[in-house]
Order: C-alpha cells, then sequence, then structure tokens
C-alpha cells in the first residue's frame, strides 16, 4: 500500500536540512510519496523509518540505463497501467536492428544515428541500433560491431547474440564503454551472459520462451543471484496478441501484485517482414508497455509515425502541452487575409487550425503564450486578457504583414472586445465563433461580408 | 375525480359503444364481414385499439371484437348515493369510447363516408388557395382530411419528438364567433403548435368558422380539419398512439407505455369549444387516459388535482369571464392558460429587437462621443431585481414601461431606470431568483450597441446612438429578458412580464422594496447550513482532464474554483437534469466532527473510478476532498507551525511549506486524495465550516498577501466570530516570510495561537 | 521452477453488442455487422469474451472530394466521382462498411437536396452488400433535413445515422427510432459528455443497442493522445458496470489523419517525413491501432492500403480468440 505525503513525513527526520534538495521534509516527502524522487537522497533516515519506507517507496518497475553519454536512454520506473491514472515517465527506446553480415551496416547505423525529425519544438531521434550476430564467429561479430561504432558513435547500443564469447569479444573491443544492452540470457546460457554482462557493466536482457512468463521469473532470480541489477524483460514474440498478454500480465504483475522479479522494463521485438506490419506491431509496443522497441525496417514515414506516437503516449495528460506561441501562416496567407488570435493548448490550436485550414480562406492565426490553457481556463486564470492579447498583437510583427487592422477574437472572449480595442487603438476587433467548427462558416460568410 | 364528469363520461361511453355496436352489426349485415376497413394511408389500421391491444382490425368482421372490448370497459352510471373515487371507472370509459369511435370510422370508412364532404356557405372562387394535400375545394363543396397519413405523421411525428414543435391542440367544438375561432387558431398557430379540429355545437363548427373567414386548412398550414362531429376527434389520440410506436420504441399492445409516453413527451391538450355533452365528456376522459388535459370555455366541474396529467386534469375557463378588454384579449388569456396547464415550453426562436443580438456583443463599451443615453453609473442609479410570483399574477410576455421612453430624452441624457422580472414557473423557487438576475448582465449585453455593467442596484447601461437610431426603445430590454429567459431557464421558467421605470419617484420607492430583497438574500444564503439541508450536489465537470476527481459541494462549502456554490449546482440540475452537477443525498452522518457522510462516500467512491472512498468535509488531515486543479487556493499543513498555510493562484513566490503554488498544484490536483493538502475556493476561507475539526482559522499562520487584502472585510468579521480579533494580522504572508525558518519567530512575536493549539498530529 | 500467478481483473461490465445492417424487414443487405459484446479490455482474450472483431468502414463521398491529399486521389482515381463505383471498390478492398458521406448537401459545397440524397444512398445500398454509416453534411439543419430523408427512405436497412451532437440528436434519433436505424453520438472527447448524450438519447427511448459512441477522432501528432485517454476511461468504465459507457466506440481515423499536413504534402518537407505515398498510410495505420488498442470497435478509414494492414493486424490479434 502506497503511503501518504504525510505518512512518509512523519517517519523523515524533520529537520528541514536541505542535504536532499527540497526546502522542506515535508516537500520532500510530497514527492516521494509520486514516487518523483529515492529516500536515498535523505542522509538522516534512520534505519527503522528506511524499512517502512523502502517497500513503500522503491519503484515498481527498476530504472534501466542503456548506453552511455548524451544519447543515453532511461526506460522503466512506471507506476501506472494507464497513461490517465497519472502518466508514462520513460519513453521506450525505439531501435533499429542490422544484421552483423549486413554489408550496409555501417551506413545504416549512420543514418539511424542522424534521422532526426522536429515536432511541437522538440527534436525526435532514434535512440540505438541492434546488432544481430548472424553468421561468423566471434572476433567477426566484434569488428561489425565496432564498425557500426565507427559509423555511429555515441548511439547506444543493443548487442544480440546467442554467443557469451561474441558478445564479450565485442565489449571487450571498446563497446563496453558504451553500456549497451546485451541481449539475451536464455535457460541454457543464462549463466555466461550474466557473466559478461557483470563483468562489463551492462544492462542485460533475459529472454523466456513466449507465454513462459515463470521462466522469466527463473532467470530473474538466477541472474540476480548472480549480481547483475539492470534487467530487460524479453517475453518472446507471440504475435499481436499473445504479445499484448503478456506485456500487459507483466505490467500488472509487477504494479499490482509487487512482483520484484519482474520489475523491470519490457523488450519488444516488433520487427515483420513488411514496414507496416512492422508499424502496427511498433505501435501496440509503444501504447502498451514496452520498454525497448525492436524494429528492423528504417522506413522513414514509419519510423516519423512511431516518434510522434511516442511523444504523444508519453505526454503527461494532466500537464497541457503548448504548441509554440508565434505568428501562424495558414495557406498562403497575404495583406488581406484575416488575422484571428488563440492561445497556445494544443488541442485549441490544432482544432483552430484544422478548421482555418478547412475552410479554405488563407488566414494569419496568431497563438498567444497562455501556458498551454485553451481559451477559456485561460481567460478564466487571466492569462488570456486584453493586455495579453494586444501584446501578441504588437509582438508578432502582424501590422507590418497586412493592410487592414482586424482582428478576431475566439467567441468565448467577446466579452474582451471593448478592452482590446482600447489596447490596441485604430484596430477594428472583431468577435468569431466560440467553436472552433464554425470558423470556416464565419470565414466565408462574416469576414467575407 | 369529480362524480359529475364520471357520470357523464361514463353514460357517453355506454351510449356510443351501444351505437357502435348497431353500426358494426348493420355494416356486417349490409356489406359483408370481409368488406375491408382502413384509414387513409396508414400501416397502423385502427391505431388507437392497434396501439392498446395489438390487435390489426382489416375488416368489418374484425370490429365486433373491438366492441366487445370496448363493452368489457363499461361501467354502470353511479348511483346518485354513491360518492367513490371514479377516476378508473371513468378512465376505461373513456378508453371504451375511443374504442367504439374507432370502430365506427372503420364502418364509415368502409362504407366510403370518411373522409367527410361538407356544405360551404357559398362556393369559392378562390379553390385553389385550399392547398393542403388531401383538401380539396368542388364549388361549395370541401372534402376534409379525415386522419392523418403515415407520411404526414413522420413529418410532424419527429418535429414533435425532437422539439421543433411544441404541441398539438385537439380543438372540439365551435368558438364563440368567428373574430374568436381565427384569434384561436392564430394564437396557437404563432406557437408552432399543431392544430387539429373536430365537433360541433349545435351543428356548427369551428371548421364552418374558419372557412368563413378564408383561413387556409391543411399540413401546410398545421391546421387540419378532421370532421364535424366529436367521433372524428379521435383521430387526434390515434395520431398520438402512433406517435409512440414509431418514434418511442414501443410495440403495439404496451399500452401502458404508450399512455406514459404521451404523457410525458407528446405535449397535447383538448380544447373544449362550447357545450360539453356527454359524448365529449367520454371523449375527453379518453384524451385524459393519455394525460392530455382538457380546458373548456364553458363553466364545467373542474379536476385541478394532479396525476394522469401532468398537471390539472379539466380546468373550466368560461369565455365571458375571462377578465379582459375584449374577446380578442379574452382568447389570449385562453390559450395561455391551455400552454400552462400542458406545460407546453415557448421558443423564441430570435430576440425580437430591432439591432443584431449575440455574444458577439458582449465585449462593446459605449464611450461618451456615441453614447445616446445611460441609466444608473455617476449621474442616476439604476436597479435589476427578478422576483418569483404565484402564476396567475404573471402575464407572459407583456412588458409595461413607466415614464420616460428613450425618445423623450435628449442626447446624452441620463435617467434612473427600475427594470423588475416577475417569474413564474412551476420548477422555479425564489432561491433561484438571484441566480436568473446575475445574467441579466449577458442578456443586455448581448445587444448591439448596449453596455451593461453591476448588477442589483449598481446597475449601468448605456446606449448608444446608433442602436437607438435603429429604433431601439425600452420595451426591448424587455424582449431581450424575456426571450433569453425562456431560452436558458426554460426548463424553470413558465412565464416573464417585465417592469420598466424611468420615473424617479418610482424608481426610488421600488428600489427600497428591491434592497430589501437582496438583504433577505444575503441573510437567507448566510443562514444556509450543511446541516439544514438533505442533499449535497456533485460537479463532474473537471473529470475530463482529472478523471478520478469528484467535487462535492455542500452549502457551506463553494466548489474550490470559486465558480460553483451549492445553489448555483442545485440550479444547474434542476435547468439540466442529465448535466454535471447531480444531487447527492447527504446520507447517514458518519462523523458529524470530521464532517463525514455516507452519501458523499458512496457517490464519490462510484464517480472517482473506484480511487476514493471516504471524504471529510470538516478536516483535511486524513480524507480531504480531491482537488481537480482548478482550485483558486491551496490550503497545505505546516507541521512546524502546527498550522495551515493558504497561497493563492496568483502568487508565485516560495512559501514555508518549500514548495511554490504550482508545485503545490502538481501534487494536490489531479484528482488525488493528499492528506494535508486541499485545493479550495478562496471565500471557503469566510466559511463557518472552514475546517472546524482541524481548528478553523486559526489555524492559518500564512497566506498569500493578495488574498488577505482582497478579502480583508470579510475576513476581519470572520476572525470576530472566532473570538481573536486581531488574528487576521498576526498571520504571516509571503512579503515577511517564504520559509519555514523565518516563518516561525514571526509566529512566534505576533503570539500566534496556532503555537499553543492541540498538535495536529 | 516457479508457479506465477496471472492477474485477472474481474469485470462486471460488458459492451453492448450492435448490430448494423439487416437483410429483413425491409433490408437489403447480404452481410450485417455485429460490433460490441466485449467483457475485457481490448484483445485480453484470457480475462473475458471478445465475441466479434472491429469492423473496417471504409469512407465514400457522394462529390469527387475537392480537397483530398493527392494519395487518396491517385490510389481512388476514377471511383472518387462516382459514389457506388467508389464503394464497390471499398468492398473489394477489404470493407466491411461503408461510411458514406453525404458532403454535396452542404450549403457551402453544391447544397444538394434530401431528394438527391436518397437517390445517392439508394445507389451506394444497390451498388453493396455491406451495412451502411451514413453522414449527413455536417450542418445541424441541413443534417436535420437530408438524414431524416435518407432515414425513412431506408427503413429497415439498419442504417447507422450521423452525426448525433448533443445540439441536433433529437431529430436524428426520431428519424432513427422512426425507421429503424441506429445513431453516432459524437461528444467532444469528454468521458462524462459523452454519458449525458448517451442518457439524452435513451431517455428518447431509443434502445442502447442502436447507440454508437463517437469519442470524436484526434489524429496522430494532433491530440491522438486524449481520444486514447478517453476511450480507455470510457471502456474501463463501461467493464466495471457503468451502463451509460457501454457503447461500441467508432473512430473516424481516414479523415482526422489525412486532413493533416502529413497525410497531404508531397513536397517542401522534411526528408525524415518520407515519402507522402508511404506517410499518409503510416499516419493512418498507427492513429487506428493506436485506437484499436484503446477500445476502438469501428474504424473508418480512406485508404485501401491501411485497410489490408489493419486487416492483416485484426486477424493476428483476434487469433483463437
Amino acid at each position: 500500500m502506497a503511503l501518504t505525503g504525510l505518512q512518509i513525513y512523519k517517519l523523515l527526520p524533520k529537520t528541514n536540512c536541505k542535504e536532499c534538495g527540497f526546502p522542506t521534509c515535508l516537500a520532500f516527502a510530497m514527492k516521494l510519496a509520486q514516487k518523483g524522487t529515492e529516500l536515498d537522497k535523505c542522509p538522516y533516515v534512520d534505519d527503522e523509518a528506511k524499512t517502512a519506507l523502502d517497500a513503500a517507496s522503491a519503484p515498481p518497475i527498476k530504472l534501466v540505463a542503456i548506453g552511455a553519454g548524451e544519447r543515453a536512454f532511461e526506460i522503466g520506473n512506471e507506476i501506472v497501467l494507464f497513461r490517465h491514472e497519472k502518466t508514462f515517465y520513460h519513453q521506450p527506446g525505439l531501435v533499429v536492428r542490422v544484421k552483423s553480415d549486413d554489408p550496409q551496416l555501417a551506413e545504416v547505423a549512420a543514418r539511424v544515428a542522424s534521422y532526426e525529425v522536429e515536432r511541437v519544438g522538440m527534436k525526435l531521434r532514434l535512440d540505438g541500433l541492434a546488432v544481430e550476430h548472424a553468421g561468423g564467429d566471434a572476433a567477426a561479430y566484434a569488428a561489425a560491431v565496432a564498425a557500426t561504432r565507427a559509423a555511429a558513435p555515441g548511439l547506444p547500443l543493443v548487442l544480440m547474440s546467442g554467443d557469451a564469447a561474441a558478445l564479450d569479444a565485442a565489449l571487450s573491443g571498446g563497446a563496453a564503454a558504451d553500456r549497451p544492452l546485451v541481449h539475451a540470457a536464455a535457460a541454457a546460457n543464462w549463466q555466461a551472459m550474466a557473466d559478461v554482462a557483470k563483468k562489463h557493466g551492462c544492462p542485460l536482457a533475459i529472454r523466456a520462451e513466449a507465454g513462459d512468463l515463470a521462466g522469466l521469473v527463473d532467470l530473474s532470480e538466477n541472474v540476480r543471484g548472480a549480481g547483475i541489477e539492470d534487467l530487460v524483460l524479453d517475453p518472446g514474440t507471440a504475435g499481436l496478441a499473445g504479445d499484448l498478454v503478456a506485456f500487459t500480465q507483466l505490467r500488472r504483475l509487477a504494479l499490482k501484485k509487487g512482483a520484484r522479479a519482474l520489475g523491470f522494463p519490457l523488450f519488444a521485438d516488433a520487427g515483420a517482414p513488411t514496414w507496416q506490419a512492422e508499424l502496427a506491431r511498433a505501435t501496440q509496443a509503444i501504447a502498451k508497455y514496452a520498454g525497448v522497441i525492436i524494429i528492423d525496417h528504417l522506413e522513414p514515414a514509419a519510423v516519423y509515425a512511431l516518434l510522434t506516437l511516442r511523444q504523444n503516449v508519453y505526454t503527461d495528460p494532466q500537464k497541457p502541452i503548448q504548441v509554440e506561441p508565434k505568428l501562424y501562416e495558414v495557406g498562403s496567407a497575404g495583406p488581406d487575409s484575416p488575422v484571428l488570435i488563440t492561445t497556445n493548448f494544443s488541442l485549441t490550436y490544432f482544432s483552430v487550425s484544422g478548421e482555418v485550414e478547412g475552410a479554405g480562406v488563407p488566414a494569419w492565426l496568431l497563438v498567444a503564450d497562455s501556458d498551454g490553457q485553451s481559451v477559456l481556463t485561460a481567460w478564466a486564470a487571466g492569462k488570456f486578457d486584453a493586455e495579453k492579447i494586444a501584446k501578441t498583437v504588437k509582438d508578432s510583427g502582424i501590422e507590418s504583414r497586412i493592410d487592414h487592422k482586424k482582428l478576431v477574437l475566439p467567441g468565448h472572449v467577446a466579452g474582451l472586445s471593448g478592452e482590446v480595442e482600447e489596447e490596441l487603438p485604430g484596430w477594428q476587433i472583431m468577435v468569431g465563433p466560440r467553436d472552433a467548427v464554425d470558423i470556416p462558416n464565419y470565414l466565408k460568410n462574416v469576414w467575407g461580408a | 375525480m369529480s362524480r359529475y364528469i364520471a357520470t357523464r363520461a361514463i353514460r357517453g361511453a355506454n351510449a356510443i359503444v351501444a351505437e357502435a355496436e348497431a353500426m358494426v352489426d348493420d355494416a356486417i349485415a349490409e356489406l359483408g364481414p370481409d368488406t375491408p376497413v382502413a384509414f387513409t394511408n396508414t400501416a397502423y389500421f385502427l391505431p388507437v385499439v392497434y396501439a392498446f391491444t395489438g390487435r390489426k382490425i382489416e375488416k368489418l368482421g374484425d370490429l365486433p371484437e373491438v366492441i366487445a372490448r370496448a363493452k368489457a370497459l363499461l361501467h354502470p352510471v353511479p348511483a346518485e348515493s354513491m360518492w367513490l373515487p371514479y377516476l378508473g371507472e371513468t378512465l376505461d370509459s373513456g378508453v371504451a369510447t375511443l374504442f367504439a369511435e374507432e370502430a365506427i370510422e372503420g364502418v364509415r370508412f368502409a362504407r366510403k363516408l370518411e373522409p367527410q364532404i361538407i356544405q360551404l356557405s357559398h362556393a369559392r372562387e378562390d379553390g385553389e388557395r385550399f392547398t393542403g394535400s388531401d383538401l380539396m375545394v368542388h364549388g361549395d363543396k370541401m372534402k376534409l382530411n379525415g386522419p392523418i397519413d403515415d407520411i404526414q405523421l413522420r413529418a410532424w411525428g419527429i418535429q414533435l419528438v425532437d422539439g421543433r414543435m411544441p404541441g398539438f391542440c385537439a380543438v372540439v367544438g365551435c368558438a364563440k364567433s368567428n373574430e374568436v375561432a381565427v384569434k384561436i387558431v392564430r394564437e396557437l398557430q404563432s406557437r408552432g403548435i399543431l392544430i387539429f379540429l373536430s365537433g360541433n355545437v349545435n351543428g356548427r363548427s369551428i371548421i364552418h368558422q374558419l372557412q368563413e373567414e378564408g383561413i387556409q386548412l391543411g399540413y401546410d398550414t398545421f391546421t387540419v380539419p378532421f370532421g364535424l362531429d366529436t367521433i372524428s376527434a379521435v383521430y387526434a389520440l390515434g395520431f398520438a398512439a402512433r406517435s409512440a410506436l414509431t418514434f418511442g420504441g414501443m410495440e403495439a399492445g404496451q399500452a401502458r407505455d404508450i399512455m406514459l409516453y404521451n404523457k410525458y413527451r407528446v405535449f397535447a391538450f383538448v380544447l373544449a369549444l362550447g357545450e360539453v355533452d356527454d359524448l365529449k365528456y367520454a371523449t375527453a376522459a379518453g384524451a385524459i387516459s393519455y394525460g392530455f388535459p382538457v380546458i373548456a370555455d364553458t363553466r364545467i366541474p373542474q379536476i385541478l388535482p394532479t396525476g394522469v396529467t401532468t398537471y390539472e386534469h379539466v380546468v373550466s375557463m368560461p369565455f365571458e369571464e375571462i377578465p379582459g378588454a375584449d374577446d380578442m384579449e379574452r382568447t389570449e388569456k385562453l390559450i395561455q392558460r391551455c400552454i400552462e396547464v400542458r406545460g407546453v415550453k415557448v421558443k423564441i426562436a430570435k430576440v425580437p429587437i430591432p439591432v443584431s443580438y449575440g455574444s458577439a456583443f458582449e465585449g462593446e463599451r459605449i464611450r461618451k462621443d456615441i453614447m445616446y443615453a445611460e441609466f444608473g453609473g455617476k449621474r442616476s442609479h439604476a436597479f435589476e431585481f427578478l422576483r418569483m410570483k404565484p402564476a396567475d399574477e404573471v402575464e407572459d410576455g407583456k412588458i409595461t414601461i413607466h415614464g420616460v421612453d428613450l425618445d423623450g430624452m435628449n442626447e446624452g441624457d441620463a435617467l434612473p431606470l427600475g427594470m423588475i422580472v416577475d417569474v413564474s414557473g412551476r420548477k422555479m423557487q425564489t432561491d433561484f431568483e438571484p441566480i436568473l438576475e446575475r445574467q441579466f448582465h449577458y442578456f443586455i449585453n448581448g445587444v448591439e450597441g448596449i453596455q451593461h455593467n453591476g448588477q442589483r442596484d449598481i446597475a449601468w447601461t448605456r446606449v448608444s446612438k446608433n442602436t437607438f437610431a435603429k429604433g431601439f426603445r425600452l420595451e426591448h430590454f424587455g424582449k431581450v429578458i424575456h426571450a433569453r429567459i425562456h431560452e436558458v431557464f426554460g426548463n424553470i421558467v413558465d412565464k416573464v412580464q417585465v417592469t420598466l421605470t424611468t420615473d424617479a419617484a418610482e424608481v426610488d420607492e421600488r428600489i427600497e422594496e428591491a434592497r430589501l430583497a437582496y438583504a433577505e438574500r444575503n441573510e437567507r444564503i448566510a443562514n444556509l447550513t450543511d446541516e439544514s439541508v438533505d442533499i449535497f450536489y456533485s460537479c463532474l465537470l473537471c473529470q475530463s482532464f482529472a478523471p478520478n476527481h469528484v467535487c462535492v459541494v455542500n452549502p457551506e462549502r463553494v466548489g474550490l474554483c470559486g465558480a460553483y456554490n451549492w445553489l448555483d449546482c442545485k440550479a444547474s440540475f434542476e435547468i439540466n437534469p442529465t448535466g454535471p452537477n447531480q444531487p447527492v443525498p447527504k446520507g447517514i452522518v458518519l462523523d458529524p466532527v470530521n464532517g463525514e457522510f455516507s452519501g458523499p462516500n458512496e457517490y464519490i467512491h462510484a464517480h472517482s473510478n473506484q480511487t476514493v472512498d471516504k471524504v471529510t468535509f470538516y478536516s483535511i488531515m486524513e480524507s480531504p476532498m480531491t482537488s481537480c486543479g482548478c482550485f483558486e487556493c491551496i490550503m497545505v499543513l505546516v507541521p512546524e507551525a502546527n498550522g495551515f498555510m493558504i497561497v493563492s493562484r496568483e502568487d508565485p513566490s516560495m512559501t514555508p511549506c518549500g514548495m511554490t503554488f504550482s508545485t503545490l498544484a502538481g501534487t494536490a490536483g489531479g484528482g488525488m486524495q493528499t492528506p494535508g493538502m486541499m485545493g479550495m475556493g478562496k471565500y471557503y476561507l469566510t466559511s463557518k465550516k472552514f475546517i472546524p475539526a482541524d481548528g478553523g482559522m486559526k489555524r492559518v499562520v500564512w497566506m498569500s498577501s493578495n488574498l488577505r487584502e482582497s478579502m480583508r472585510p470579510a475576513l476581519e468579521e470572520v476572525c470576530v466570530r472566532e473570538g481573536d480579533p486581531d488574528l487576521l494580522d498576526k498571520i504571516v504572508d509571503e512579503t515577511m516570510a517564504t520559509t519555514v525558518e523565518e516563518l516561525l519567530p514571526l509566529l512566534e512575536a505576533k503570539g500566534h495561537p496556532a503555537l499553543t493549539m492541540d498538535p495536529l498530529f | 521452477m516457479t508457479a506465477v500467478e496471472i492477474p485477472v481483473e474481474k469485470w462486471s461490465g460488458a459492451v453492448r453488442e450492435v448490430t448494423l445492417g439487416s437483410s429483413y424487414g425491409g433490408g437489403t443487405r447480404t452481410s450485417t455487422v455485429t460490433v460490441g459484446g466485449e467483457t475485457s479490455l481490448p484483445f485480453l482474450g484470457f480475462e473475458g469474451a471478445l465475441p466479434h472483431r472491429p469492423a473496417l468502414a471504409v469512407e465514400v463521398v457522394d462529390m469527387k472530394p475537392a480537397d483530398w491529399s493527392p494519395e487518396l486521389v491517385a490510389t481512388w482515381g476514377d471511383d472518387l466521382s462516382d459514389p457506388a463505383n467508389w464503394a464497390a471498390r471499398a468492398v473489394e478492398e477489404g470493407a466491411d462498411l461503408i461510411a458514406l458521406k453525404l458532403r454535396s448537401c452542404h450549403p457551402d459545397f453544391g447544397d444538394r437536396s434530401a431528394t438527391e440524397a436518397r437517390a445517392t444512398v439508394d445507389r451506394v445500398l444497390a451498388a453493396v452488400g455491406v451495412p451502411l454509416i451514413v453522414y449527413g453534411p455536417g450542418t445541424a439543419d441541413k443534417d436535420n433535413e437530408v438524414l431524416v430523408a435518407v432515414a425513412e427512405a431506408t427503413k429497415g436497412e439498419q442504417l447507422a445515422l450521423g452525426l448525433c451532437e448533443e445540439k441536433n440528436y433529437r431529430t436524428i434519433v426520431a428519424a432513427a427510432l422512426g425507421n429503424g436505424h441506429l445513431v453516432i453520438a459524437q461528444t467532444p472527447i469528454d468521458v462524462n459528455l459523452a454519458k449525458q448524450l448517451n442518457i439524452l438519447i435513451s431517455d428518447m427511448r431509443l434502445p442502447l443497442e442502436r447507440v454508437l459512441m463517437d469519442p470524436n477522432t484526434g489524429a496522430l501528432g494532433y491530440g491522438l493522445e486524449y481520444t486514447y485517454s478517453v476511450m480507455e476511461r470510457l471502456r474501463l468504465a463501461a467493464l466495471m458496470g457503468d451502463a451509460m459507457t457501454q457503447q461500441p466506440m467508432i473512430c473516424t481515423i481516414g479523415e482526422e489523419s489525412w486532413r493533416q499536413k502529413e497525410g497531404r504534402a508531397a513536397t517542401d518537407v522534411p526528408e525524415a517525413w518520407g515519402e507522402l505515398a508511404e506517410r499518409g498510410v503510416a499516419w493512418e495505420v498507427t492513429t487506428a491501432m493506436t485506437l484499436l488498442e484503446s477500445g476502438a470497435d469501428i474504424l473508418v478509414l480512406r485508404h485501401p492500403g491501411s485497410v489490408g494492414v489493419l486487416r492483416e493486424a485484426l486477424d493476428d490479434l483476434t487469433k483463437g480468440a
């Protein structure tokens, strides 16, 4: 049972020493209750309290880092089954798989490393490369890994081989410095794999046959017994339905049953013969609980879709997503095009820009900074008032791009029109519809009229 | 149930069933049992019989069964000495009458006597004016409509069900004069009410009266002549039965469901004109069984208690006794009464004023240079006052102007203005008066070229030159208020009348009346306590982003957003019964000190996706209400100070608990229950139920300065009430301390009571 | 060997079964589609029944769409000019249903009459045997006029009529009630508004077995996560026994994904976006798959390629169920 912040506070030293980085013990306790920090940060907590708190405060799914340096990524530490219950915290790593004997290995590696696409002001990238041991001996594998590292320096890797010696060779050849994920320890080779992972200080994936969760538990106990702390669980692949069931069961076991052996991020092999089928598999993996997702196709359109989906699913539902507050041009707007203003809550922006675009009337869309609140909420909170509107208009430079001075306000803030008129002398303030769906009609029948 | 009506209805039923039986027997003997019986273009056979019994009547040979069923529903006429409730018997007789009447119409169709052809007083040359689909005029003959066909049933039925058509009126008999007949039809038409005509008094029917006056009859004008006899009124009830079958998802034979459907969904009523004979009583009893009330323009016994119908069953309004200057006014009142008795809701499609109207005009500023005149403000005083009145003291749509109108003023003038709005409604409550009145600001601001500020006795309205030039006058304020109240509050208000006065003496006199009422209202709200009610209200508006959050608003705690108090929620529920504010019965008091009640616990559990099962209203230490994110302030424990601090949304500073407002919002928000922490509306601070179990205002050790200053007078009152008049200034704010280390010595120095109170935990 | 106790949720509620199309009582369909009936979260066959697989509808417009993505225009070719051909081809491509949009009745796009709309619906009904969803032009007055006429002319076909929104549900519900059709209730991405509309509709006595709900689709990158979470919440509430959330859900995937820039722009886009032909389908498939995972029962799609991919995915997802 999770403890409330107040219950945790009672167990803390209550000295407000600030060494944990929080100004008060209460603030620290509240953050602990949200599982947003760790108890270790408090140097003075006594053992009794520690025992009581540990159980309650340890994240049910361990946070595991893959890679080293700037492009390293963390997965795990999730606390809910559904994002609306709180949020999903750590985006799954999207990793492209190449075979070690692929003559284009270096080229693919470079493309993966350089792939980048921008969305809502954020740069989205692929997270790594999985080098699958295909043919050749340990030395050949090590060479392939080295070639990959040379082509894509700093890119996190997943080393996929059933041959511990090959992995050891690759890691000894320098790859260990990148802290790759070693994949995978299975029932037959777990000891050797654990030894390699431990020797090189790498996270280790354990893999059981599809449907064999008990096998996964055994493996987990074994490799953790061998001193490996950072695990990733690969429950095997069994088609979309089978995978969904396995991933759901694993997440539930970790969160609801407190199954420590299964409290680790999950590994999803989404690979499929076509990029389309693969896209479907990877989509499910993003929506449902994967920590690492392997794909085989470097199809830019699919990768773009997956990175966008990941960004969507991993946004905090209680913190509105914001779009950049600025002047947007919808269609090829000219000096006589209408100027509409709205707020920078992403949904508001999407609805308004979508409808303006749908209307087929080129327009200027001014987006005011409302801290990501919708028009009504921002208005109520004083973040979308006449002053803010006037400032947005003045700062945007719109005046120099149009030959009229008409501004269309959202219908919900019709009450501001008089004030805005006072703040923006010389402007004619028009009141648009309340709902975005009525914009096309407004632009055609009112604006033009 | 009136014994008189029961007697007449039962007698009428017995007679018509006997007559029907004879007609059926004769017809079978004459035409043979296989002769088809069918109403015009319908798939519902004899619709009342079909709807009530599921029997499909297709030929004369099927009719004896109908007669048998009708007979089974007959009762002996009550003896003079009997004095029992007769409702059941009367309703049975009504249904028997409808069966018999349909059987008779069936026979008439078999004999090709329906639809009826009537003799006109003189041949009309402009016969083509009668363009209704089935209505034809041949020289001096006119063919009446008979029953509504299925195509028209669908067209109208949808409109009746979706509310575009408010209801229908079966007019039976003959009006006092042709003029009155025309006026009745016009009054009904202007409200969009469908009109069915039938019956006669001594041979003269309203159908004669209307055609003599050249009134267009037919589907196109929503005025359909059924027949000259009372019997044809059964077509109206057949129409209602078919609506229920078509649009109510009902199966033939579900008699009870069909009757209830008509009672609640089909806003129909019977208007009986002229003398009421036995057959009319019997037919009326049939209508009442559908929940359709009967209004008569003659003196008959009334049945006022409600039951089978939503409101009164039978209402008598002897035409000559209706107050009014002339017959036209009497007719208006008669129809108005019909509308009320049936509870038909009036829709006003467009606000009838000479300038544009809409929310787009809400924010307009009327500056001095474009102003024509103003009321209130610095140069005069004005007030607005809405009050509830008994139905008979309110005449819907009536607008009275006292004193000088706008056109009697000079440009730039200021005059006092009093606006008194009387409303009545069966679901209206005195408690809703201020809620409706508050909306005047928005209603009036929607007018192009009008600026309105304030409310109550600080109202201030400016009218622009342009708007005046377009013909806007004082009465249009009334029209706006009338139309908008009907639109927004139609669920609770039936009638609205408005008085506007610019007469200085009258304004002075009536403003005092209004002020008394304002004071009384303030007091009423102040006296409203958690103990004095049995119901709290929920608000689920914020579940869109905080899915497990349930606000429960009680009389002594406003919603945490500050926007909804208990009365607002109550009114919102009346206006929108399926909306976000639902009643939460208080249930059993589980803990009077901490304020825990069984009702809210159960409700919150069910509506929080089963994540919260206990909430205490008077303490935040263990089970505070959850918080969505809209709170005006957050209250949080400062354990070191043995008290609470309250930070407002406008205050960005660090606070003694070590968290800023936004960090606290992230911790307390999102629908989580966070002991020691709660989002709240700022007026909760002034409540007598401000965390009483935790010690109330004396526990507040720190408060954002803007909060204290903006609410100073009210808070000082609270401190006095708490017995520590200087308490408010013992509370520290962000200008004095933003850390707990700074806070504690200040509290010591000021002698804050929290330091010596019982430990909070 | 360790035994793992699999956590199984005990759900008390079920999604309602809703059938589109009829082959008797006035219906002329050669196949019908039943959706709903789930007693578990999507595709978790181990804890409940999943009696019907989600259905794929293809959107057909009654006039050649002027603003559609060039990729869609290229794919459908001349079929775009004739709704009957278009629908027939969609069925060949694997559609379980046709979603016919009467756009030409919109005052701004031709303002065709209700009579013409009826003729179009008749032609499409004649061209295919699968059930139909019919959307009005999307303006309240005209929707009422057109859908009422269509509903009457197709009595017994068990069409799904859309859209029913809070402002105009009465007329469309009445038309469905009177003529044996279904309605699609759309609300703006909110659990309580969806519930409220279902309550209002059922208050009019339309059986809830004839109501689909459309929680309003946000496309990938354009609010998808809001729809995703609202649908998860609706489905969880349904399974917990909240009667007013137990309607099968329909999502207008194609319309939303193809109208975004990603679905339309062939040139002047970053190289990382890939080619339009792949990108458009990728956008549609990703949006669709995500919403299948959160409980969608009917997907309305635009591209035949997406239909193929999703059909295969559904085969896989419903294997053994």
